[in-house]
């Protein structure tokens, strides 16, 4: 889902402000001394290079580490060996969730995103995959669509439903599919990181270049647009989606990451994300829009923060696992997603407004 | 005061029709360039990000954004095998998983097929014999064991009727001012096939087009499009517009075809239901057999259909109610020379800058001026891009006038261009210059255009 609510308030927001504006010229209050233009280009900088590609390039290590642990795992199935690569799993799914705020460019128009995250898995074609005869090569694997592959397939060959799976549980045939699925995923964490690097497909030239002939965005404030849009666009996905569908159709088959019952912990990386995006702040401290921001308005720049780490901690104080918290911790859950929500709505409301008036 | 800011007023002064009082002074809009910046009218957003296709319409009220919400999670639904507990139907033959899967961001698809590009493609071919098809009136003769589109791919197990792949060759050719410039020239291979396609097969392919602003174009009186038509050229302009004239599957009537690259669905809830069925292999109560119905691959479970009324209402009105981006940089002289020089090339004879919409039940669909660039109607594209293959009425060289608003959002939206019916285009200039039939005279005017010309021209459709 998008930042399908947003505009629409954003357009109600600005249409009461100006025509309040516009109308009571003659007897409002003086006109006040426009602040000088803010330069995003640091922002657009540290955006590109200390959020985005340091993280893809996390995302991209941590599927190696994952690749490793299952080769290990395939040679020596113990429980040990299965212990280490699921955690290698949720390890490589932390960079992979702290990069959803920033979900354009060529994760989504080269594929990426479904060939890593599509959901649900395709499991009846699985499992004919799997009692097939087919060479199960990595180029095999590839040419699978998305629901055959990527994080959630792994995810459910390494865990199994209801996380109840044990080594010796593996098949031969699945190990070679959990191998090979696993070494498409890391050629596309690859393929993702060399998308924006300068000695690769090069997309953050086009986000830094903003405003300076980049084709794809034509001013400043469009990439900056596109940055409030990502961070919007995944606290709607969080708040109106991973948690209201599954809530509110009380189905825990709707639960994301719902086999190794890591939601709550996707959901506080979908939300550090928007931190990331926000301050610029990765490995690394960058500037980021909250210099903006709180050059226009102090205690909005606050304010969007605190709501961001409140969001973040109602989502930890969920009682875990996620898919059983929808019927037994309702109250919680409700919480967060409501905190969730107040970010999204700041964002909308208040930020927004302040980046396309500037 | 910034460019936006400034734009945002010039479209609340529009769009809030009280605004500040009695004397209707404030700002004029002027009506070659200001009122054009609300492409939508009412149903116009600004947004300028890779965002832009899928916000909704700024007006909804609540029912009716709860409705959109549920149609973006349709949209974006992927469908798998039977049988399974979330997304069940899938094929068993199909070109993709999902809506969103070829209309990405609700926008434009990209060339290539399934087989070559798993997740870039975004093309499908339809195939026919000559002759009607004996089943619904007017429309063209299904291929035995083929249906009326080639399902590329497949569920495990299951045989994709044919792969397709689409090699390029480039051609230079040159404007007046000896500058030279390339096009694409695709050869179609269709090989594979599950069972021998049968001699004489007629083959169209199409790429997914953007899918925001189609309510609008659902709201254009009937009656406003057959009165553009000019189908044997009575005014001498060398433009002959003609209306498609389609099955209608629910009332059983034939009536103006708006959807689709020939103008082949008379409404969204076709074009939709239609889409699911052909595109997915999903069954829905407008189209409960299986896409392979009486073909020896068809899978036989009983759990047809596989949506509900439910599903098609809210991806239809997802559709209806996506806005349509505002334009950009209006006020550049170079955009105002290439809108100039768009008119006097003859193009805006076909894409026709501005229509109305007449009554619609979502406000801010009704009785707007709306600036999509199009007329609705079938032209005569040439034999260049002509696909031979008749639909309805179009006839095989003949294609729909596609809107153009948003065009100049394509980079942003989707990445790499890829314009035209079939994609083959890769920049607007080489789209422009790819038009024929009854466009000849105006891409002539183009070739002899200079350069400052042609980048004026160009300029103004990135404005779009």
């Amino acid at each position: 889902m998008n930042a399908i609510v947003s505009l629409s308030r954003l357009w109600l927001v600005l249409a009461g402000l100006i025509l309040v504006a516009g109308c009571g010229d003659d007897d409002s209050t003086p006109p006040t001394v426009e602040p000088a233009a803010f330069d995003f280009g640091p922002v657009l900088d540290d955006f590109t290079n200390k959020v985005v590609i340091a993280t893809y390039a996390d995302l991209d290590k941590r599927a190696g580490d994952l690749l490793a642990a299952v080769g290990t795992m395939r040679e020596d199935p113990s429980a040990e060996n299965l212990t280490t690569a699921r955690a290698r799993w949720v390890a490589a799914r932390v960079p992979w969730e702290a990069s959803e705020g920033f979900l354009f460019g060529p994760v989504d128009f080269n594929g990426f995103d479904p060939a890593l995250d599509s959901w649900p898995v395709n499991r009846t074609d699985l499992d004919g995959v799997l009692a097939s005869g087919n060479d199960l090569t990595a180029a095999y694997v590839g040419g699978l669509d998305g629901t055959l592959k990527g994080f959630h397939t792994i995810e459910y060959l390494l865990f199994g439903e209801g996380g109840g799976k044990s080594a010796a549980d593996l098949t031969a045939r699945e190990f070679d599919y959990l191998v090979a699925t696993t070494e498409d995923l890391k050629e596309t964490t690859k393929a993702l990181y060399e998308s924006w690097i300068p000695s690769g497909g090069n997309f953050g030239q086009k986000v830094t270049d903003a405003g300076k002939g980049s084709p794809v965005y034509p001013s400043a404030q469009a990439a900056v647009q596109e940055m409030v849009g990502g961070m919007i666009g995944i606290c709607d996905e969080v708040a109106n989606g991973k948690i209201a569908d599954p809530l509110t159709e009380r189905d825990p088959r709707l639960v994301e990451s719902q086999f190794s019952f890591n939601s709550i912990v996707d959901f506080q990386n979908n939300l550090r994300s928007v931190g990331n995006v926000y301050t610029g702040n990765y490995r690394e401290d960058g500037r980021g829009l909250d210099e903006f921001i709180g050059e226009r308005n102090a205690a909005l720049d606050q304010r969007l923060k605190d709501e961001i780490q409140t969001a973040i901690d109602e989502i930890g104080s969920i009682a875990p696992p996620f898919r059983e918290a929808i019927f037994s911790d309702r109250g919680q859950v409700e919480k967060a997603q409501a905190a969730v929500a107040t970010v999204q709505q700041t964002l909308e409301e208040a930020i927004l407004p302040l980046v396309l008036a500037d | 005061m910034s460019p936006i800011r400034r734009w945002l007023i010039y479209a609340l002064l529009a769009a809030v029709p009280t605004g500040c009082g009695d004397g209707g002074s404030g700002v004029e809009p002027d009506e070659v360039g200001e009122n054009r910046l609300l492409s939508g009218g009412d149903a116009t957003v600004f947004d300028a990000s890779s965002l832009a296709f899928e916000n909704p319409i700024p007006s909804l009220n609540g029912e009716e954004m709860d409705r959109f919400l549920a149609g973006d999670a349709a949209f974006e639904q992927i469908f798998v095998t039977a049988p399974a507990e979330v997304g069940n139907g899938l094929g068993p033959v199909f070109n993709q998983t999902s809506c969103v899967g070829c209309h990405a961001r609700d926008g434009r698809g990209r060339d290539g097929f399934g087989d070559t590009s798993p997740f870039l493609g975004s093309m499908l071919m339809r195939v026919s014999l000559p002759g009607l098809n004996p089943e619904v009136p007017g429309a063209a003769r299904p291929v035995p064991g083929f249906g009326e589109q080639i399902g590329d791919r497949a569920v495990f197990g299951v045989q994709p009727e044919a792969r397709i792949e689409v090699l390029y060759h480039e051609e230079t050719r040159h404007f007046a001012d000896g500058e030279a410039y390339a096009v694409r020239v695709p050869q179609y291979h269709i090989y594979d096939a599950y069972q021998a396609l049968p001699a004489g097969v007629l083959t169209s392919p199409r790429m997914a087009p953007p899918v925001f602003g189609r309510g609008l174009l659902e709201a254009v009186p009937e009656g406003d499009i057959l009165a553009l038509a000019d189908p044997v050229d009575g005014d001498g302009d060398g433009i002959s517009g003609r209306p498609n004239m389609v099955y209608n599957f629910r009332s059983g009537r034939t009536e103006l075809g708006r959807f689709g690259l020939k103008a082949n669905n008379p409404d969204l809830l076709q074009q939709v239901a239609s889409a699911y069925h052909q595109d997915m292999g999903i069954t829905s109560p407008y189209f409960p057999r299986e896409s392979t119905a009486g073909q020896v691959q068809m899978d036989g479970r009983l759990d047809d259909p596989e949506i509900g009324p439910k599903t098609l209402e809210v991806t239809t009105f997802y559709i209806q109610t996506l806005a349509v981006p505002a334009r950009r940089n209006i006020d550049d002289p170079q955009v105002r020379l290439g809108e100039e020089l768009f008119a006097e090339a003859g193009c805006s004879g076909c894409h026709l800058p501005t229509l109305q919409t007449g009554s619609h039940e979502v406000a801010a669909l009704s009785r707007q001026t709306i600036h999509p660039y199009t007329d609705l109607l079938l032209h005569d594209m040439g034999e260049e891009l002509a696909d031979g293959r008749p639909d309805y009425e179009a006839d095989g060289s003949e294609w729909r006038t596609p809107p153009l608003w948003g065009i100049g959002l394509t980079e942003t939206v989707n990445g790499i261009p890829a314009y035209l019916h079939d994609g083959r285009a890769r920049t607007l200039m080489e789209a422009v210059m790819l038009h024929g039939g009854e466009a000849d005279g105006a891409r002539e005017f183009v070739r002899q255009l200079d350069r400052s010309g042609r980048d004026a021209l160009v300029t103004f459709l990135q404005s779009l």
